[in-house]
Parts: C-alpha cells; structure tokens; sequence
C-alpha cells in the first residue's frame, strides 16, 4: 500500500479555511503535515482537528524536502512564484486560481511543471461543480441543434472575507472582476466551445487596475463552429447569475437558483417545455473535494488535471489581453463634470 | 483654498455619497485621495480608483492616525451607530486638530431637525433640539462636537443636505423593488415635502466649500432647491418601471392608528429586536464586533441546540414576521415610523445661504437627475 501524499497548504485565509482544508481532511489518500502563513496565529487557528504531527509556520521553503504536495492558496501575485518554487523543488502544486497576473509567469509555471514532469492542478473548482460536465455532455450529444450564442452573468455585491485584503490591490490581485471571477467563466466556457478567436472588452476601472464591472463579447471557433458569447462580471451588481446557451433546437440554462443541473428549455408543436437535467450518480462531496481527488489521482498517474498549466495559460493570456485592449464602460449616468462656479461674492 | 494637491482623508467613503465623492476628487485631477475602509469587501466602487485605502474604525484612534497621514482636507462621510457617531466624529476631529488640518467638511443632515422637522427650521439657524430619534439625536450630538472644535480652531464646514439621491442611492434602490412586491403607498396622498439633493450637487457644495474661505465656521443647508413631494419622488420611479400602477392612499391617521394597535413599547420592542437580529444585514454588521460575533454565535448554537418544538415557540415570542399585509389593513403595507416621520414634513429647507456665500447653484435639476438614476437603475439590472 502506498503512503499517504504529504501535503501543506500555503496561505491560510478565508479560501484555505472554509474549503480546502476541509477537503483535505478527510481525503483517504492525503495527509496534512503543514499549515503555512506568515501570520503564525492564522495558521495556529487551523491547527484543531488536523493530523498528528500537522504543522503550523511561518515559512515553506524548509518543508518542501519532506513534502509530495502542496496546495497554493496565497494571495494572486504569491501564486507563480512560490508555484515555481515548488515544482523546482519536486513537489506536486495545486495552485488556486488565477495561476498567476500574467501570461509570461504562467507559461514559466506551466512549462516548468511538464520539464521536471511534476502534477500542476489549478483550482477552477467550477469545473467540478455538476453542471459543468452535464452541459458538456448536453453538447456533445447535440441537444441544442447547432450552437448559436450564449450569455452569461455573474455578480453581487462583493462579500468575500478576505482576511489579507489583497483583493482591492493591483499589485497582489493582479486585476478585477475578471482575473478573480471571470477566470473561472473562462476555463469554462473555453472547455465546452473551444478558444477564444476574438473579442471586444469592456471595464470600470478607474485607474487602480481593479474593474468591479466588465463585459466582455467573445467569438470561439471550436468544435460547434464559430460561437459568438457575451459576458458580465461585477462585483457590485446583483445580475442574472444564470448561463443561457442558445441552439437551433434548445437553448441550455445553468440557473442561478442551482449549479448542479442544466434545465432545457425547448418547443414541441408550438408548446414551450422545460426539462431539468441532472448526473443521479455525480457524488455528493464539495467540488473543492473532487478537485483535491482529481490533483492526487493525477499524481498516482490515474489521471490527468482537468485544468492543468496549459489552460490556466491560455486563460491568463486572454485575460491580460483583455487588461491590455480595455476600453471604459460608459456611465451616461454622471453629467460631464463642470467647471465650478467660482465662490460667491 | 486650492484642494486638489492636498491630500484628502474621505471617511464613509465605501458609501453612496463618500464613493462618489471619492469618483469626483480623482476626475477632478486629485492625486491624493485616501479613503478610510471600515469593511473591506464593501470598497468594490472605490477600489476603481487611484486612491489609497486605508483600513480603519472611526473608533479606533490608532487607525485614524494612520489614515489620516499628510492629509490637509477631511470630508467626513463616515456614520458609526448610536452614540458612537458622535464619538467617532470627535476621534476625527482630535486627529484633524493634532495635524492641523486646512478644512473639515462634516456631512451632515437636516435630520438634525428630526425626520419631521418642525415649521420654522427652514433655516440654518433655526433652533435645534433633540427629537428622541436616535438617529437624528446623535447626528446632533455630532454636530455639536464639531462646533466644539471649530472653537478649538480647526477649520470645519458643517454641511446638511437631505434626502441624497442619484445613481447607486438606496431611496432608489429599495423603491424599486419595494414598488413591484406592492410595498409603497402614498402617504397623505404624497404631499409631504421631499427636498432632494442630487449627489453631485451635493459634491459641487463640498468643493465650494473647499474653495471658499468663507465656508469656514458655517452651516448650510444643501438640496436641489426645488418644491418637489414624495408623491413626485415615488411616481418618477414608478414611471421607470412602464406599467400602469396605482399606489394605495394611506392617510397619516389611518397609520397613526394602526401603530396603536400593535404591541406595546416592551413586547413590540422584543419583536422588533428579534427581527432585526434576522436580517442578514445587521447580523453581518454585528458579526464584525468580536464580542457581539461571540454572543450572537453562541446564541445561534444555543437555538440550534433545543428541540424544534421549543425553537419554534421563541421563534413566535421574538416575532415571527408578516410574510403578508396585516388584514387590518385592507391590504396596504403599513409604512414604518422613520417612513411616516419623513414624508410628511412640510418644510422646504432653503439654500440661499449656500448659494449666497459658497456660490452653490444646483446644477442637476430633479427632472434631470431623475433620468440619470433610471438609465443606472437599468444598467445595474433593478429595472
């Protein structure tokens, strides 16, 4: 029997608590020797319920000769790196997403982990939320006739309890909107419809570098033909949350009231009707468990990752493309700005 | 004074007026805006901006003194709850003083008069008293420590506007949704005075202020200046949704009675405090408290704990609430006290103070400003 995969997390905020630790906890093939921050009590506060001899520090780098894996959870600008360093060193890395701010550091993570021939994951857990697989399979099977577009939404009011605050800062998130929640709609999207041949971007950012809206029109030429998409993020509307995919014979909905299912809606002899689809058998454990059994199967060799360097790079590439050709959201809701009248008598 | 090489300290600045303000400074060419973060994931709108957030706690000192750092210019939008909104204004001003600060603009309210205010307070100097509105008392008591402090020499500006509007206010926001679940009814017909500011003419006010040396050691009241009702605020919104509705009448003594009929001050306060734990917003609020997070969390186990019989009994003594309108009430939502209290004033506040000595003159007219907020409200997806 083999051992168990010796395993540290890196970084120990809000998405290390909340759902990898969790999954790596009761993961039968991982055993947890660290916990990583540079704030100890953070890490310390982690510490109940792990393993025997599960450690809390400050500090990796002394670790890594005595680990098989680790999982990447730091803040963005963190994540190529100290990903980089890891692979180096021999150690497997799931990586959260994005794997990193630019396309140039990811194709390094990417090409390194294929050079030294080490597993790297990254974590668009998405990909293993049910509907994912299930609308793949709707399109794969024809369902919807002849792919013709589709939209999709996301947002809210921002609510993430960051315990760093990384997020609001270019230079430790790396972007908006887009880099934080787009990426995942991207892996996505670029999975079921094949890459991305043009776009036409559109964001609010002020001059910070961190967009709360964008929208983003995109043209795939995959395995349906040419697909034309259209996309909004925002961090402080409350939109559709929905996916509607159009076809000829169907149209394709992933709603917001359940990611597991995609409900189908089409005509038959001129009456609307909706069907829901699900996978019965699709296991009931978190999406961020599944991605975890994904990241250790692919480094038993049973597996590979479902999103490995190459996508996530393919991914980042676009997205700094789309930093990089931005153009403004217009607000028509704000008067062009006045020369104020000079103060009274 | 020239204001946009100084550096600027904008507390509440994760709200509707202080984002704004925040939006305005930085296209004005302000390089130096700091902006003082009590909740970080809400800074979504400012962190657009080249401005420096600075996380702090109009209660905490230390963090004032850190976020204040060069500034010459406060724009104090910041609120804080009960006693502390006076508490924490006094914490900014000690800080505003120790650095010797060129200007102090304290956002305040007409609210200051009460939600109803009295004939008589059209005017800046109208007498002010305490209402027994929490609220309005306490942006009192603010006001009066900062009186205090202009007499200990830091240069302050009280401004009051009144009923803020413009794209991302919640008076739109709430009305919105409020009028499609058939939550709005016209009180008195709609007759009470409603004196809108649009938000950036209320930002033109404070840069006037900025700019103008008289400002200093002033009151002044800011709105758009114009003779609208609550039954034109509310009708402009109801247009925005293209259907034919008709709001209910409500009169003041209809609401007047049916609040008698309603528990008593002990029994309705227990209900209203159960809730008010319920809704997501206040726990979220109280859950940044360490000590009101552990007493609550503890509570929440406790609850969970009991049997479902026995959780269901609280549930009914602490005030389960109404999913529909009261039947008493012919099947009109009855307006909450703070509802009743400001649609049925009768006062225009007027401005020619400001426009006498900042040079204030309205720039977006209600009409106008009106049309902005619906072409937001569709952006934002409400309509």
């Amino acid at each position: 029997m083999t051992d168990p995969i010796r395993l540290a997390i890196l970084g120990c905020g809000t998405i290390a608590r909340t759902s990898h630790l969790p999954a790596v906890l009761v993961h039968p093939d991982v055993r947890l020797a660290a916990l990583v921050d540079s704030d100890l009590k953070r890490a310390q506060s982690l510490l109940p319920g792990t393993p025997e001899g599960c450690v809390a520090v400050t500090y990796y780098r002394p670790l890594f000769g005595q680990l098989d894996a680790i999982i990447n959870t730091l803040p963005n600008s963190l994540h190529a790196p100290v990903t980089l360093e890891a692979l180096r060193a021999g150690v497997h890395v799931l990586c959260e997403k994005p794997l990193a701010t630019t396309a140039a550091d990811a194709r390094v993570c990417a090409e390194t982990a294929e050079q030294k021939n080490r597993v790297l994951a990254v974590g668009m857990n998405r990909r293993f939320v049910a509907s994912h697989p299930l609308l793949r399979l709707v399109l794969r099977e024809g369902l919807l006739g002849p792919v013709q577009d589709y939209e999709w939404q996301y947002g809210g009011a921002f609510a993430w309890k960051s315990a760093s605050g990384f997020y609001f800062s270019r230079a430790l998130a790396g972007g908006g909107a887009l880099i934080d929640f787009g990426v995942h709609m991207l892996d996505s999207l670029i999975d079921w419809f094949g890459p991305v041949s043009e776009f036409d971007y559109q964001d609010d950012n002020l001059g910070s570098g961190i967009e709360a809206n964008a929208l983003l029109d995109v043209k795939h030429a995959g395995p349906y033909g040419e697909i034309q998409g259209h996309l909004r993020v925002s961090r402080t509307y409350t939109l559709k949350n929905s996916l509607l995919v159009r076809g000829a014979a169907a149209t394709a909905e992933i709603p917001a009231t359940d990611p597991d299912v995609v409900i189908l809606h089409r005509t038959i002899q001129g009456q609307a009707v909706s069907e829901t689809l699900r996978l019965p058998d699709y296991p009931a454990t978190s999406s961020f468990y599944k991605q975890l059994d994904n990241f250790v199967e692919s480094i038993r060799g049973r597996q590979k990752p479902e999103a490995d360097g190459r996508r996530a790079l393919e991914v980042i590439g676009l997205i700094e493309d789309c930093y990089r050709q931005a153009r403004r959201i217009p607000e028509p809701w704000f008067e062009p700005l006045p020369e104020l009248a000079k103060a009274g008598a | 004074m020239n204001w946009k090489d100084k550096t600027v300290l904008v507390t509440g600045a994760t709200g509707f007026i202080g984002g704004r303000i925040c939006e305005r400074l930085v296209q004005a060419g302000n390089t130096r805006v700091r902006a003082l973060v009590h909740t970080v994931q809400h800074a979504a709108r400012i962190a657009r901006l080249p401005i420096e957030l600075c996380p702090g706690n109009l209660l905490d000192a230390a963090s004032l003194r850190s976020a204040m750092g060069d500034a010459k210019i406060v724009i104090h939008c910041g609120l804080g709850s009960g006693r502390g909104i006076a508490r924490g204004t006094e914490n900014l001003l000690r800080q505003a003083q120790a650095v010797g600060v060129e200007r102090f603009i304290h956002m305040s309210t007409a609210a200051v008069y009460g939600f109803t205010p009295p004939p008589g307070s059209e005017t800046e100097d109208a007498p002010l008293r305490l209402t027994g509105d929490a609220y309005c008392d306490n942006k009192l008591r603010a006001e009066r420590v900062v009186r205090r402090f202009r007499g200990g020499g830091v240069p302050a500006v009280i401004l009051r506007p009144s009923i803020v509007y413009g794209p991302c206010s919640a008076w739109s926001t709430r009305l919105i949704p409020d009028l499609q679940e058939g939550r709005v009814v016209l009180i008195d017909g709609g007759r009470g005075a409603c004196n809108t500011t649009y938000v950036d003419n209320l930002v033109d006010a404070i840069f006037l202020s900025l700019e103008n040396d008289k400002s200093v050691g002033q009151t002044f009241f800011i709105t758009d200046g114009e003779r609208l009702t609550w039954g034109d605020f509310i009708q402009s919104h109801v247009a925005m949704l293209g259907e034919k509705m008709t709001l209910p009448v409500v009169s003041k003594e209809e609401i007047l009675a049916y609040y008698r009929q309603q528990p008593g001050l002990i029994a309705g306060s227990i209900k209203a405090t159960g809730r008010a734990l319920r809704s997501k917003e206040l726990r979220q609020i109280l859950q940044q408290i360490p000590a009101t997070e552990r007493v609550l969390s503890g509570m929440w186990g406790w609850l969970g704990s009991l049997p479902e019989e026995r959780r269901e009994k609280i549930r009914g003594r602490v005030g389960v609430p109404r999913r529909s309108p009261d039947p008493t009430t012919n099947g009109r939502y009855m307006p909450d006290e703070v509802t009743l209290a400001t649609q049925t004033g009768t006062v225009f506040f007027q401005i020619d103070k400001a426009k006498r000595i900042l040079g204030y003159t309205p720039r977006i007219p209600f009409a106008r400003g009106i049309q902005l907020v619906e072409q937001w409200l569709r952006f934002a997806n409400y309509l």
